[in-house]
């Protein structure tokens, strides 16, 4: 599902390079639960970059869903992405759209036929706890709410790889333990996932593989 | 998908505001200064190739031919291109002419003691002969006739009105292509406007995968759709004025021009003008395509 050889990304600012992640090397198998664990600027979000193209590794092998992913071509990166699932810190709601629009979009834009929108949308909602709350706007909703509803928006597509970029960053305990909960269940239904924090407690209440990220390096693969 | 497509175009359309009517204002301006200056192009053309018609060229002979040189010489510029028709004027029936004209002064021709004006061939012309370079060639030919004294008459004001007209297209491009291109940046500017509001929907369309038509098709719809509503704008501003101000020129174009009406634009122009509107916007969309770039 995801294979990384020998992985490096250097950023360079000016003369100076900056080691964003050194030598990294990991596999994660179809079905698998990975918690991706380090404080902040360990690398989890240039990581995860990394595996849906948004960066490219200055050295290195990756592989994700068996695509060789430095060398697709601008084509194959939207091909590759539409098998992806990604969810942010900030959620990444668009305003002026409601909920049920939010989610709705995603399955537009790709060409999901019209009758197959409206039941793919709610079941997606029913799913996250969010179906009262399809005609609420972003500004209207909490920020659990919002990562919920940013985690509708991901697995409507049904995503075969489910990459959250610290989703409960910004949420208090009880947010947070209610988006582990919805992760659980998208794991559970046979998505891979791979989950990003800076959070230990978080990271050990998945009970899964965790992947220990410090400085840019990956010191520990334990579970 | 289409649906969706233009249905995002107009959301989008909406959400430039004011930009928007900005291009679509420009637009009209620059199709209707095209337009008008076409619909004053094709009157004064139908002006000149009505006048075309009319025109005679006359050779003034040396001396009067008998008649059976008065045939052979008819046959001879009947022969040369560019000639509808040639009809001989001898010296008497020319001194005959003069005489109507004088009307009751017509005693004073009389009093000549003998005819002073020559004989003459009017030469009217076919469609070649009627282009300026024809009536050229054939004044040149006719020039170089022996039997020659002098030519006159031609195509000198037909041609004045001619480049009147070429002139009056030049300006109205030149004119029209000056509102294009500032409607074409103010679409650019618009659409701009766009995909800096929906940068966040950008954003989301490539994390999860759409195709890039998908992305891009609404920039260039959403384009397209100010070009092809600033056209509409514009022919319903040229019909608007014709009808207004075409009952209170008709009477001077009459009596300066000799049309007794004046016509609007052929239905393939207004055609082409909208196709214009419309690529137009749509060129303006694909400028701004560039910046769609992650």
């Amino acid at each position: 599902m995801i294979e990384l050889h020998r992985v490096w990304k250097v950023f360079s600012v000016g003369p100076v390079k900056v080691p964003a992640l050194s030598d990294i090397s990991f596999r994660v198998a179809k079905g698998e639960c990975v918690t991706l664990h380090g404080a902040s600027g360990a690398g989890k979000t240039t990581l995860l970059r990394l595996l849906y193209r948004e960066e490219l590794p200055t050295e290195g092998d990756i592989e994700v869903l068996g695509c060789d992913v430095p060398a697709l071509r601008v084509r194959e990166v939207a091909a590759l992405r539409r098998s992806i699932g990604v969810v942010f810190q900030d959620a990444k709601l668009l305003p002026g759209r409601t909920v049920y629009e939010n989610v709705a979009f995603v399955l537009r834009v790709l060409g999901t036929p019209r009758r197959e929108i409206t039941p793919r949308v709610f079941d997606a909602l029913r799913r996250v706890g969010l179906s009262a709350r399809a005609q609420a706007y972003p500004a209207q909703l909490s920020q659990g709410e919002a990562q919920r509803a940013a985690l509708a928006r991901a697995i409507a597509r049904k995503p075969l790889l489910l990459l959250a970029d610290e989703p409960t960053g910004s949420l208090d305990e009880s947010m947070a333990g209610e988006v582990i909960d919805i992760i659980k269940d998208i794991w559970a239904r046979g998505t891979t996932v791979l989950f990003a924090t800076h959070q230990a407690r978080l990271a050990a209440a998945l009970h899964q593989r965790t992947l220990h990220l410090l400085s840019g390096r990956l010191v520990k693969d334990e579970g | 998908m289409l649906g969706f497509l233009i249905g995002e175009a107009l959301r989008d359309l909406h959400r430039a505001g004011r930009v928007a009517v900005a291009a679509i204002l420009l637009t009209t301006l620059s199709l209707a200064a095209l337009g008008g200056f076409w619909l004053v192009s094709t009157n004064v053309g139908q002006a000149a190739e009505q006048w075309r018609d009319r025109v005679r060229i006359t050779v003034f002979l040396k001396q009067e031919p008998s008649a059976a040189e008065t045939d052979e010489l008819v046959d001879r510029v009947q022969a040369m291109p560019g000639v509808a028709a040639v009809r001989y004027v001898s010296k008497s029936e020319a001194l005959g002419t003069l005489k109507e004209v004088l009307g009751k002064d017509a005693s004073v021709a009389e009093q000549l003691p003998t005819n002073p004006l020559p004989a003459s061939l009017e030469v009217m012309l076919n469609e070649q002969g009627a282009t300026p370079e024809g009536a050229r060639g054939l004044i040149t030919r006719l020039s170089e006739l022996p039997e020659t004294d002098e030519v006159s008459g031609g195509m000198d004001w037909v041609d004045r009105l001619a480049r009147g007209r070429r002139l009056l297209d030049v300006i109205g491009l030149g004119i029209g292509a000056v509102l294009a291109v500032a409607a074409i940046l103010t679409v650019t500017t618009a659409t701009t406007l766009v995909l800096h509001l929906r940068r966040q929907e950008l954003e989301i369309m490539r994390l999860v995968g759409a195709p890039e038509l998908v992305v891009r098709l609404p920039l260039l719809l959403q384009g397209m759709l100010q070009g092809l509503l600033g056209a509409v704008m514009a022919i319903w501003l040229l019909i608007a004025v014709y009808a207004l101000a075409g009952p209170h020129l008709e009477p001077l174009v009459n009596q300066t021009l000799g049309l007794e009406r004046l016509t609007f634009l052929k239905p393939h122009t207004v055609v082409g003008l909208m196709l214009a509107g419309t690529m137009l916007g749509g060129f303006g969309g694909w400028l701004a395509r560039g910046r769609t770039a992650p």
